[in-house]
């Protein structure tokens, strides 16, 4: 009997290794193009970001122009109130009345309602 | 069950005594949030040195400043109704038209960039008065220059 030899001309090649198709591009690329598209993201997001302030800026000193003059005219219509209190007071009572111990302006804790209008 | 008829009384609530014959009258500006935004660097252009010497004023007062300040609270309440009269006299279709936008669009000044433009070039040419930003980098563009507004409804040019 003769001995079982290889077939002529060898074996086939036997595959060991995976064949997997590198899919998509480079992961460099990747890389590359999220940085991209964050640093874009951030300069929108800082130019906003910086109008905000602007505009902040802008809006804060407008008021800050107007302040004396809202209050200049609140701080009017609480003192001819004052005055008013105290002419009620000196009605009533006869003579000046302090109630505070003190030379500080006070906001009145209470407010006074003209009983004569409600009819 | 007891009914109580719907009633308003908030007017009552108004004490309307007027004020003492030994303070000077002066009439209140009477312009309402509005105008007064629109009217607001102008205001502060004019009247700072006034604006500034009444805070002064209520700040030294030391709890006092309400009735000890009422001449310097005169004078802002005048200079600024000054200013006010003088928008209404030479540019009032302007300012109108700026303050009505800004109150269709929740006093957002950006909303209104190109009526606000269109004030500040007729109150500076009439009145001389000029809208600076006090604080703002001086490398860029204004913001109420820019024709581009970010936060605007429409991000386009407004002007």
């Amino acid at each position: 009997m003769p001995q079982d030899m290889p077939p002529t001309g060898g074996y086939a090649q036997v595959q060991y290794k995976r064949n997997l198709p590198a899919r998509g591009f480079k992961p460099w690329v990747y890389m590359v193009g999220m940085h991209a598209i964050m640093a874009y993201g951030f300069y929108r997001y800082f130019g906003g970001v910086r109008e905000q302030r602007e505009l902040a800026r802008e809006k804060m000193w407008a008021r800050l122009y107007l302040t004396p003059l809202l209050q200049a005219e609140e701080d009017r219509d609480q003192v001819r109130r004052y005055y008013a209190d105290k002419a009620r007071a000196n009605e009533l009572f006869g003579d000046d009345q302090k109630v505070y111990n003190s030379d500080r302006f006070v906001r009145p804790t209470f407010a006074y309602t003209p009983g004569k209008l409600t009819q | 069950m007891a009914q109580r008829d719907p009633m308003f009384n908030q007017q009552v609530l108004v004490d309307t005594t007027p004020m003492p014959d030994h303070i000077p009258k002066v009439e209140e500006v009477g312009a309402t949030s509005a105008p007064l935004f629109s009217a607001a660097y102008f205001i502060g252009d004019r009247c700072k040195a006034f604006n500034d010497d009444y805070m002064k004023c209520k700040e030294d007062a030391n709890g006092r400043g309400e009735i000890e300040c009422l001449k310097e609270g005169r004078k802002v309440t005048r200079c600024a109704a000054s200013v006010i009269k003088d928008i209404n006299t030479h540019c009032l279709s302007q300012f109108k038209a700026h303050w009505d936008c800004l109150e269709n669009n929740n006093h957002y000044l950006f909303e209104c960039r190109k009526p606000e433009q269109e004030l500040n070039s007729c109150v500076f040419e009439k009145l001389g008065l000029k809208k600076t930003i006090p604080g703002a980098p001086e490398h860029e563009v204004p913001v109420h220059q820019r024709p581009k507004q970010k936060y605007a409804q429409y991000p386009g040019r407004q002007f």
